[in-house]
């Protein structure tokens, strides 16, 4: 059982693929950017929409492809994520692994390194965070370690580039590791049957025995391709029979004998001096997830927030761009030049007309919507990088219960208020089924992302402090309402809150940099050709005289039901293409004078719960089926203007003055 | 132990729980219900009342009818009985060890309704006073069982509350900035264990509660991590 290998090095040749993985939060990505630099593409692993970043590295000269894989606990899968990166290590052409190991959290990395090892691949591991480590008291003796796991160890700390170079040597001299774990018996006897009835694969077949011992149901498509029936059929009984002889599920059995390797291990390679944790980091952290002061610090983050996205966004910069930019330069050139080059009144109206793509459509997205949505991923990525996101979870953790999500799902509900169709995305990090949909679904209807927040705060702030807490209060109630009955209605259940918290550390700019730029480049490629596409719907509506025939068919709606002005009808139909944008168009009005305070709640109100944009639309089709989108949409758009309606009763009737 | 005792703690069982609910207990309930054989049980009910008088263990029956609505036991409104000290005593116990055990089956076994009910029904005749102690530190000395019923305190009880701490107590029940060796974990499916077990949390390893509100923080080794309650409650601990 215990075959030795001799540890031949296998040195790396031009073009080959050097694979990350690791546990979460180890700092693979900080690794990533070390050795790629800029030449990076994300896709999505097929058949699946997890992320798998590539990029490519010149060193020592040669070129290799390397690959930053999702964050795992274990090679025995249980999530999606974790299924793509066994699948990876699975797949024959990633020879080089690089397991990145947080130095502090040794325990947790061995667990991987084991596995590692029974899959006799050849690895390299790199003991990052060793600032960290060292900081808490924790020393590794990495010469034991590399005696017995037989392969080469280095230390680094990705965020100062330390030990880079030691890292690059060792990727040329990778080995299989020499370590057999001795899973005793009835295991041994079971497993021995089963690697018999298994033919030869790119990963050791003792490896894919403990798999299917394990029960991983993930290699069920792999087994059909590779073996007989009636082999699949011994080896299940195999696995039956092995099973009755434990208590706990067998994928635990295994795990906890690694567990106690790891133990020994660790024994053997960690001294720990004893110190208190009292860095700024830690009592930051505890400060932040406190019951009592968790509370302000949330609410000066939101404070801040506010300052840097709805009042330096939102004010100066879009006061920049708007009036001084656009208003000044951009379109009274834009004016000219076409006047003078397109004598076509047509093409004129089209292009700088009160609906011209460069008039409304271009200064729309770039004058306004820009500053909001890029300032607000700039305190995005912060909290991000920082490590407050999970920390938002703990304390928001008890609100979505009531919701049937847990506090995980704050990541989307967060991130939904910089722009919807992104969150839509996100949404794969919920575990089960049903909180996604309960999600997108909330997130269609009441959370307003950046853009339309802005206009949205800029209209409430010139009517008084009661309408902006009428309106949040009425947002608020209503998606926590959905959400409840959502998940009564809705058939599947919740998952479990295990959340880890990585320690808050102090943001590093460069990460901060690429993450915004990434998102501002999206946005900007999702945003701006629908801005367009909405102007020239609208242009053409106007153009043959149909918007004004809309109106009218509408105005028992609008100005029966919700009490508004016919003319708003204008602002609700663009609020089908963006939602921003029909809250800009009731902005316009208000400028005018022509809503009183009761008709600027009510009227955000509903277009605040109003349909999704065309792009969250369109994203929710693509997670979710056409038929799961149309039922949201079909639900909320009679839904928005009946909690608008009522709204407008109640406050007519209870003359409430704002 | 004789089938006439086990008959007899049976009979004692019904006896304090009748009392406790404030409710009339018909003959056949006693014993098992069956209507043909009535006079067989009637028969049976006599002798193990005769039994108990014998033993000392109840003082009196009253042979007239007892008015509706007064709490006490009585079969078929005819008699009422009253327990001795010793009969007391001997009810508290067997009440005792059938409660605690279904405490132990639905808490840590996670064992459905029936067979928990069974179960203790088998369990309370066969535990020894020295296992029942144990059990009952071992539960962190519980004052109601599952049904919210009381369960009659012993002395082990009355030390705990003086100083002892239970010996095992659930994760969440350990007090904040202390640390507990992982017992046991009684997950509510698979799938959960195997989570816990991926990110180290497997017995043998020690943990340290961080805070309850607004939801369970405890560190692993280098790692923080936020729980639900329901988990922290199947996670039990020594503490270290
Ligand atoms: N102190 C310290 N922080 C690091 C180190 N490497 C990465 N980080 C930080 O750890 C966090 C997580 O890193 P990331 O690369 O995103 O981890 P991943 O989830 O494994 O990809 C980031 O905030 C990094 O800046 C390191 O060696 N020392
Ligand atoms: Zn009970
Ligand atoms: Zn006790």
């Amino acid at each position: 059982m215990h075959n030795h290998h001799k540890a031949k090095e296998v040195p790396l040749k031009e073009g080959e693929r050097v694979v990350l993985v690791g546990n979460p939060n180890v700092g693979k990505s900080a690794i990533f950017g070390l050795l790629t630099g800029s030449y990076v593409t994300v896709s999505n692993y097929p058949g699946t929409t997890v992320e798998i970043t590539r990029g490519a590295a010149h060193l020592n000269k040669k070129r290799y492809q390397v690959i930053d894989t999702p964050g795992v606990n274990n090679l025995l899968p249980l999530s999606e994520d974790e299924r793509v990166t066994r699948d990876i290590l699975l797949s024959e052409d990633s020879h080089r692994i690089v397991q990145v190991i947080d130095s502090k959290n040794l325990r947790r990395g061995l667990l991987i390194s084991l596995q590692l090892a029974e899959m006799e691949l050849p690895f390299l591991l790199d003991l990052n965070m060793e600032d960290e480590a060292r900081s808490r008291g924790i020393t590794i003796d990495t010469d034991r370690l590399t005696q017995i796991l037989g392969v080469g160890t280095v230390s680094t700390v990705a965020t100062r580039r330390k030990g880079l170079d030691r890292l690059v040597g060792g990727l040329s001299q990778l080995r299989a590791s020499s370590l057999r774990i001795d899973y005793g018996e009835p295991i041994e006897s079971s497993l021995r049957q089963v690697v018999e009835l298994l033919p030869q694969a790119y990963i050791s077949r003792r490896a894919l025995g403990l798999m299917l011992l394990a029960g991983d149901e993930s290699l069920k498509g792999w087994l059909h391709q590779n073996l007989s029936a009636a082999a699949i059929e011994k080896i299940e009984a195999i696995c039956l029979s092995l099973q009755e002889k434990f208590s706990h599920p067998l994928s635990y059995v295994i795990t906890e004998i690694r567990l106690r390797w790891v133990d020994s291990i660790l024994s053997q390679v960690v001294a720990a001096e004893k110190m208190e944790r009292s860095s700024w980091g830690t009592t930051l952290g505890q400060w932040s997830t406190h019951p009592i002061w968790g509370i302000p610090f949330l609410l000066a983050i939101l404070y801040l927030t506010y300052r840097f996205v709805g009042v330096f966004g939102a004010g100066t910069l879009v006061n920049f761009f708007e009036q001084t930019l656009f208003g000044r330069y951009v379109n009274p050139a834009a004016i000219r030049l076409v006047k003078a080059a397109i004598p076509l009144p047509f093409l004129q109206e089209l292009l700088v007309g009160d609906y011209g793509l460069i008039t409304m459509a271009l200064t729309y997205a770039i004058a306004i919507v820009f500053p909001i949505v890029g300032t607000f991923f700039v305190i995005f990525g912060l909290m991000e990088d920082s490590g407050y996101l999970p920390r938002l979870a703990v304390m928001s953790n008890r609100v979505f219960k009531v919701m049937g999500l847990n506090g995980k799902a704050v990541l989307p509900m967060v991130l939904g208020l910089g722009c919807d169709t992104m969150a839509v995305l996100t949404t794969r990090i919920l575990e089960s089924n049903k909180e996604r949909l309960i999600v997108i679904l909330l997130l269609a209807l009441g959370v307003p992302c950046s853009a339309q927040l802005g206009v949205i705060l800029g209209m409430l702030g010139g009517v008084s402090l009661k309408a902006t807490i009428l309106w949040s209060f009425t947002v608020v109630a209503v998606i926590i309402a959905v959400g409840f009955l959502a998940a009564r209605v809705l058939p599947g259940k919740g998952s479990d809150f295990i959340l880890e918290l990585p320690p808050l550390r102090l943001p590093q700019i460069s990460n901060i940099v690429i993450k915004t730029a990434a998102r501002i480049e999206w946005y900007l490629k999702e945003a701006v050709p629908l801005f367009a596409l909405g102007t020239l719907f609208l242009f053409f509506l106007n153009w043959f005289g149909l918007l004004k025939a809309i109106e009218e068919l509408a105005s028992p709606v609008i100005s029966g039901l919700l009490g508004l002005p016919t003319k708003a009808t204008g602002a609700f139909i663009v609020g089908f293409l963006r939602r921003d944008y029909g809250a800009a168009g009731l902005y316009a009005l208000a400028k005018q004078g022509q809503l009183d305070p009761i008709q600027v709640v009510v009227s955000l109100v509903t277009i605040t719960l109003f349909v999704p944009c065309i792009a969250n639309f369109f994203m929710i089709v693509k997670e979710k089926g056409l038929k799961v989108a149309l039922a949201m949409a079909g639900f909320i758009f009679p839904f928005a203007i009946l909690v608008g309606g009522m709204l407008n009763w109640l406050l007519r009737w209870m003359q409430v003055q704002l | 132990m004789s089938y006439e005792l086990y008959e007899l703690d049976e009979l004692l069982e019904h006896i304090w729980t009748a009392r406790e609910d404030g409710q009339v207990l018909l003959q056949e309930e006693i014993l098992a219900p069956g209507g043909e054989e009535a006079a067989a049980l009637e028969e049976g009910v006599r002798q193990g009342l005769l039994l108990l008088r014998e033993r000392d263990l109840s003082v009196r029956e009253a042979a007239t009818p007892v008015p509706d609505g007064v709490p006490g036991f009585r079969v078929e409104g005819l008699m009422e009985v009253a327990l001795s000290p010793e009969g007391e005593r001997r009810a508290r116990d067997i009440i005792r060890r059938h409660r605690l055990a279904e405490l132990l089956f639905t808490e840590i076994f996670e064992l459905d309704e029936a067979q928990v009910e069974s179960g203790a029904c088998n369990f309370e005749h066969l535990l020894s006073p020295k296992v029942i102690e144990s059990v009952c530190t071992f539960l962190g000395h519980p004052r109601r069982c599952p049904h919210g019923k009381p369960i009659p305190p012993d002395e082990c009880c009355n030390r705990f509350q003086v100083d002892i701490q239970p010996l095992v107590m659930r994760l969440c029940d350990l007090p904040l900035g202390e640390e507990g060796r992982i017992v046991f974990i009684t997950p509510k499916h698979h799938a959960r264990l195997d989570r816990l077990s991926a990110l180290g949390l497997i017995p043998g390893s020690v943990i340290r509660l961080h805070q309850r509100q607004p939801s369970y923080v405890i560190s692993i080794g280098e790692t923080d991590m936020a729980l639900d309650k329901e988990i922290a409650r199947e996670i039990y601990v020594r503490k270290a």
